[in-house]
């Protein structure tokens, strides 16, 4: 017995489940404002990624390719299914869309001069095509958004690619957020905006309502373009499988899936966090739909949202995709810590900010080299991968290149498991079957 | 005037031939239209383009500097994302007519559909008729008139540009963030320049006009319950 004296030790419990610090503290937010919580950056949830997957070496049954002293090919040719003149880059690396507005002038004059270090494109975002980036950048995709702000004819007659935005992987579903802080002056001239008002730009393009009409607008913007430059659709992961096949049939050159990692400047958190579907199993069914199309080869395929090195960029190749396009990796880059406050307008860093003395912080001539830098290195880390699997292409890694660490990622990928090389899917798809 | 009979082609051929008359002749008289989609779409230059009969979705878009007269009707999204010049549609057109329109003058003498104006960034839209739901939607420049009645949501969250209207039931019809004022003596002698320019009969002194309110930020109600305590 436990004399009177001695004290009773106490036992800490740990937090009560899902009642943890963030879920209590985004309810006494709820409790108090009486209205949804604005996030920038994405969303903090843990998906299924490419770390599930693991690219097979050469050994007995494949040669490898030396790694230093042999060539790997990683020229990448996009759109070619229609466009008479395909979007050529070095690297299967691009930069995705951020607007001018949610990033500074200063980063967006960066990240274009790191195209042109490294060869590859960058598009504008939904902000208007600021010239500092058009005159820096290697290729220039020009974004049609829904809200057209900043956009015109002239846009057009500028771009090496065009890509129409359905939607984004942090919001899919809802418009662009940028909040009063980011709109001055100078951004709110550049967009036609009043100055400080919080933006909540539009939902829909007003010129294509369903994908019907979208038939006769990608037919409209190939006779402005004389059919020359490829044109892209961007959509954000949902129903993959039906939408990509809509995307198909509207006649576009290729398809851009942006997955539920991906960044914005700003989004309401219950979107970021509930709405969409993660980038790999993402692309396995746009891949899907193409091949049940019959125009996989002639349709470029690129992933966004969630790829951070040349490991993510090899598994990406290799479960279909043409090209990835980078957000948030090219502005960890160039100094971003992935703070999650965009939206509040105060990086520190200079990036995702419009207050002039935070601007200056960024020396543009450090950051393109950084951004080229971190570009390349990934496409290293890629080569490396492929070489050892034995591609003298980047573009060659396929599917049996690679296996699936996890049962998660076997059922959503229908790539083999490790050991069992069991696979969950349907023969049709079921593309490494030992027993046949 | 040069005649053009656009039966037997398709869109692309069209507008190539278009191109081509457009800077050789100055003015093309076009038959056997067959409701052609994209017309006309980013013609340049000046000229003038008489359209007998109706056309498809699509009519001049991205144009930029000739005239466009259509003596018929028009589909959905006339004059979309246009940059300069003017189209006149003698009768109607379909749905979201001017979207997202940067310049130049549409003038529809007949009705138009639902959300015309949509994202509007510049240019002036005339519709001598009716119009329907949501004209002028988020429109960030530009000028809508109307004389016919308009539509519920009139203007919904305007960013920039005004909506003049001559609908008694106004204050019933206008959408969330804008408000009603007078029309002010300077727009009233644009509207009077933009009348006489196309032939318009009507007064300027009955008209309202619709305009953003800039407060800062946008107010949204998305949760609308009927409910109402009781005190």
């Amino acid at each position: 017995m436990m004399s009177k004296e001695e004290k009773i030790p106490k036992v800490k419990d740990v937090q009560r489940g899902i009642w943890n610090a963030e879920t209590i503290s985004q309810v006494k937010y709820m409790a108090a404002m009486g209205k949804h919580r604005i996030r920038g950056c994405g969303t903090p949830r843990k998906f299924p990624t490419f770390d599930d997957l693991l690219v097979l070496p050469s050994q007995l049954s494949r040669m490898s390719i030396d790694t230093y002293r042999e060539d790997c090919d990683t020229k990448t040719v996009l759109g070619a299914r229609y466009a008479k003149e395909p979007l050529v880059i070095e690297t299967p690396v691009m930069i995705s869309g951020m607007s001018y507005g949610a990033l500074s002038k200063e980063c967006k004059t960066a990240l274009a001069k790191a195209t042109d270090i490294v060869g590859t494109s960058i598009c504008n975002g939904e902000g208007g095509l600021l010239p500092e980036e058009r005159d820096n950048s290697y290729k220039q995709v020009v974004q049609i958004t829904p809200s057209r702000m900043g956009f015109s004819l002239r846009n057009i007659e500028a771009a090496d690619a065009i890509e129409i935005i359905c939607g984004i992987g942090a919001k899919p579903g809802l418009s662009g957020h940028l909040m009063g802080c980011k709109i001055t002056k100078e951004i709110a001239e550049f967009r036609q905006l009043p100055e400080g008002i919080d933006l909540h730009s539009h939902p829909r393009h007003g010129d294509i309502f369903g994908a019907d009409d979208m038939v006769l607008k990608i037919k409209q913007l190939r006779d402005l373009t004389d059919s020359k430059i490829p044109i892209f659709l961007k959509l954000a992961a949902g129903r993959v499988w039906e939408d990509v096949k809509i995307a198909a049939k509207t006649g576009v050159d290729g398809i851009v899936i942006d997955g539920a990692e991906g960044g914005t400047g700003a989004a309401p958190a219950v979107a970021a966090d509930n709405l969409g579907i993660p980038s790999m199993p993402a692309l396995v069914q746009a891949v899907k739909s193409l091949e049940d199309m019959g125009v996989r080869e002639e349709m470029s395929v690129i992933i966004s949202g969630g790829v951070r090195n040349g490991a993510d960029l090899a598994k990406a190749l290799a479960l279909g995709a043409d090209a990835v396009a980078l957000g948030t990796g090219v502005m960890v880059a160039m100094g971003c810590a992935v703070c999650m406050k965009c939206h509040e307008g105060k990086c520190a860093f200079g990036i995702g900010t419009q207050d002039p003395e935070r601007r200056a912080r960024l020396d543009i001539e450090k950051a393109a080299q950084q951004v080229a830098n971190y570009i390349q290195a990934m496409t290293i880390e890629a080569i490396i991968l492929a070489k050892a699997a034995g591609k003298t292409k980047l573009s060659n890694l396929e599917r049996e290149d690679i296996r699936s660490l996890t049962l998660e990622a076997c059922a959503m990928t229908g790539i083999p498991l490790i050991g069992s090389n069991y696979t969950f899917t349907d023969d049709k798809f079921g593309f490494f079957n030992p027993s046949i | 005037m040069v005649s053009l009979d656009l039966s037997k082609m398709n869109s692309r051929e069209a507008n190539l031939k278009i191109r081509e008359l457009i800077q050789t002749e100055g003015e093309i008289e076009v038959v056997g239209t067959h409701s052609i989609h994209n017309f006309a779409t980013g013609l340049i230059g000046k000229g003038k383009i008489l359209l007998h009969g109706s056309t498809g979705f699509y009519t001049g878009g991205f144009m930029e500097g000739p005239t466009l007269e259509v003596e018929g009707n028009t589909g959905w999204y006339t004059g979309d994302n246009m940059m300069d010049g003017e189209i006149i549609v003698h009768m109607n057109t379909g749905s979201n007519a001017a979207p997202s329109m940067v310049g130049g003058n549409l003038v529809i003498k007949g009705n138009s559909g639902s959300r015309c104006g949509f994202g509007m960034k510049g240019g002036n839209l005339i519709v001598c008729g009716n119009v329907g739901r949501w004209a002028g939607g988020m429109t960030l420049g530009g000028r809508i008139v109307v004389l016919g009645e308009v539509g519920k949501g009139l203007g919904e969250s305007m960013y920039k540009g005004i909506i003049h209207s001559l609908d008694p039931d106004l204050e019933e019809k206008i959408g969330g963030n804008v408000t009603i004022v007078p029309i002010e003596d300077k727009e009233k002698k644009k509207l009077e320049k933009l009348f006489k320019k196309y032939d318009i009969e009507q007064g300027v002194d009955d008209f309202r006009s619709v305009i953003p309110l800039v407060s800062g930020r946008h107010e949204y109600v998305i949760f609308k319950p009927t409910h109402k305590k009781v005190v």
